[in-house]
């Protein structure tokens, strides 16, 4: 029988390091910090208030804005553009995400340490910063216009900025390197015998890159996909800046709804559908990577 | 060693063309000369080892002929053609790697299949020579399987198969038995030797244990430092080694210092050894070929006491501390009259037969 006093005890028990104790910290963080405004997210979603001075003076449960917003045209077109841009964004960045990191797996020590500093340094920059620099590049009389007009390939400037390609633009070179970096993970661990021994059998740099590295970069892949859309499916500066204050994606639609209309149960509304949508695209990418991962789940010996 | 003495070490198949031939090959890395002006054999169907203590080049040798490294100069033929321009993937050499780097993603037939897909080989007949090459590896019934739900013993085999399957012109394998317990080392030697005398391939293996250099191969190229040291057979490396390097590598060697006058080195018991050597030298005196006595009997070569004692299976091995305090170290059967020897007691040493000790030039 344990002889030590209850409160030693739980103290022994709270500080061992075992069993739950280690993830209270964070499970309160993330109580105060998601749980709690996920309830009250909920809440406005699902009721009719009635806002008085910026308190709620009244609430009652209502499906009432659900039902609206899934009648919306708005809606419908506003999230299309959404999932089209956010989808849009992860194929390019997977597109040129890859190779870099083909490069990387590739490349000698400099080459590493070069590609390395050029993924993690954007990341210390603003994204705000970096998207008012696509302003200066794409706009009317910025860098790219200048050089094409002085090469003579175009007389009158291009209208670049403040279209949807403008927004995609800055997006993959925003989120690029959240792609990069999970894919880096994976190349940093991949076994270059393997490599050799593809080669051995035959295959050319292409079908060891097809056979061989891309497969077991699936994972990377899985994860940089997953997180590349979740941020570019819920950002609403690129497409603010970029797209010309007109660009309505999802997330611009819920700070209007909150911040000009004051429409609160129909921002709550919208970010719910907005995260349902989110986690229905996360659930498919998960299936995608699960389906191609299969051999890391073979019963071990 | 000399271009000759590789020469003369081939006689006997030098007739034929090999189907490996090495000539002068440099390879420097940074400063360090890690292959240098190495130069070998291998004839069609045998098994060549390259033996060596670790880090002397073997590896770097074979990653030069599977085409992984390019020398920094000299040639590398495969029957006959200089293959250094040919890129990996288009050479007919297939490599068993020490790791085995079998494809983690790929089921074992999978993995076998892997060449063939590669050279667009119809889906049926990929069936028929996967499941050929499975049971020539007797893993008949493995196909679904995953690299990781093998043992030691049967990814090696795997990664055999997937070579294999492609009929390569020669097979390398390095150290392809160091990740296994030392029992089925000993079988899948002999199972391997087999397999690749059955298949006629002409192999070139790489490890750095004489015993396993012994058991696998026709002939042996000792290795030191970037050179080959000697080539041979494993008779002629262990009973006719041409430096005491090779000697004291291919089954330690004692060495006994004595004088060489007019083409003989006397031994301490009045029998004496050929050599072609005058003045010092160095002879080598193999563990078994000297007789353990009781003390004061026959003419003894050299009195002293056991030190230490060794069961190496049926055999019995001793360190004897002789005069001035040299250790010769003796291995013999383990019989009844040497059972009851042990640390402390006093032995004396004769040669068996001096005919099986070579003088060397002194260290
Ligand atoms: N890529 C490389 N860069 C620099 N040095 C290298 C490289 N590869 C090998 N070396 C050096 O070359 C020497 C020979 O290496 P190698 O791998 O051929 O030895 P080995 O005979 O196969 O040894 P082991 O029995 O330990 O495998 C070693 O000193 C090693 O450090
Ligand atoms: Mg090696």
């Amino acid at each position: 029988m344990n002889s030590k006093p209850l409160h030693i005890r739980l103290f022994d028990e709270v500080f061992s390091g075992t069993g739950i104790w280690p993830a209270v910290p964070a499970i309160i963080v993330l109580t105060v910090v998601a749980v709690i405004p996920f309830g009250v997210l909920l809440s406005l979603g699902f009721s009719d208030i009635v806002v008085s001075r910026g308190v709620i003076v009244s609430q009652e449960l209502s499906l009432r804005h659900l039902a609206t917003a899934l009648a919306d045209p708005l809606y419908h077109t506003t999230f299309q553009r959404s999932i089209t841009l956010a989808l849009t964004t992860t194929f390019f960045c997977t597109l040129l995400g890859f190779p870099v990191a083909y490069l990387f797996l590739i490349g000698g020590p400099w080459v590493r340490r070069i590609i390395l500093v050029l993924t993690i340094a954007p990341i210390l920059t603003s994204g705000i910063v970096r998207t008012y620099a696509w302003i200066v590049i794409l706009g009317g009389r910025g860098v790219v216009n200048g050089v094409l007009m002085d090469l003579g390939l175009i007389s009158a400037p291009l209208r670049i900025i403040n279209t949807p390609w403008a927004v995609v633009i800055g997006m993959v070179q925003i989120h690029l390197p959240i792609m990069i970096l999970p894919l880096i993970a994976v190349m940093s661990r991949h076994d270059r015998r393997l490599d050799e021994a593809s080669a051995n059998l035959g295959a050319s740099r292409l079908g060891t890159l097809r056979h061989v590295i891309l497969p077991l970069s699936v994972p990377g892949l899985g994860t940089g996909a997953s997180l590349v859309f979740t941020l570019s499916y819920t950002t609403f500066v690129v497409p603010q800046l970029l797209g010309g204050g007109n660009y309505l994606n999802a997330a611009t639609m819920i700070y209007e709804q909150v911040v000009y209309s004051l429409e609160w149960s129909k921002g709550a509304v919208t970010a719910m559908i907005l995260m349902a949508t989110c986690l229905i695209v996360l659930a498919l990418f998960a299936w995608m990577t699960h389906l191609a991962t299969g051999w890391t789940r073979v019963a071990q010996r | 060693m000399s271009e000759a003495g590789v020469l003369s070490s081939t006689t006997g198949a030098a007739q034929a063309a090999p189907v490996v031939a090495i000539c002068k090959a440099v390879k420097r890395f940074g400063g360090l000369t890690v292959l240098d002006d190495c130069s070998l054999t291998a004839q069609e169907g045998e098994i060549l080892t390259l033996l060596g203590p670790s880090g002397c080049g073997k590896t770097t040798l074979l990653r030069c002929i599977a085409g992984f490294l390019t020398p920094d100069s000299g040639e590398i033929l495969i029957d006959g053609r200089d293959t250094i321009p040919v890129p990996v993937n288009r050479r007919s050499v297939g490599v068993v790697f020490q790791s085995y780097a079998l494809f983690p993603h790929l089921s074992v037939a999978k993995n076998v299949a892997y060449g063939l897909r590669m050279r667009a080989t119809p889906a049926a007949e990929i069936a028929t020579r996967v499941k050929a090459a499975l049971a020539t590896v007797s893993l008949t019934g493995f196909e679904e399987r995953y690299p990781s739900q093998l043992s030691g013993g049967q990814q090696q085999r795997v990664a055999i198969a997937r070579v294999l399957v492609l009929e390569p012109r020669v097979l390398l394998l390095d150290e392809p038995f160091n990740a296994l317990d030392a029992k089925l080392r000993g079988t899948m030697q002999m199972e391997m030797r087999h397999l690749i005398k059955r298949l006629g391939i002409t192999a070139v293996f790489v490890t750095h244990d004489q015993e396993e250099a012994l058991t696998m191969s026709d002939r042996i190229a000792v290795m030191r430092a970037g050179r080959i040291e000697q080539l041979g057979t494993p008779e002629e490396i262990f009973d006719r080694p041409q430096s005491a390097y090779v000697a004291d590598f291919v089954g330690a060697s004692n060495f006994w210092e004595g004088v060489a006058h007019a083409g003989r080195v006397a031994l301490p018991d009045g029998q004496s050894v050929a050599t072609a050597l005058d003045g010092p030298v160095r002879v080598m005196l193999r563990p078994h070929n000297l007789v353990l006595r009781a003390v004061g009997g026959e003419a003894a070569a050299w009195d002293g006491t056991i030190r230490f004692r060794r069961h190496i299976g049926a055999l019995m091995e001793y360190e004897i501390e002789v005069a001035g305090g040299r250790m010769l170290r003796a291995v013999a059967l383990r019989d009844d009259t040497i059972a009851a020897l042990a640390g402390g007691d006093r032995v004396s040493l004769g040669v068996r037969d001096a005919a099986a000790c070579v003088a060397f030039p002194p260290a």
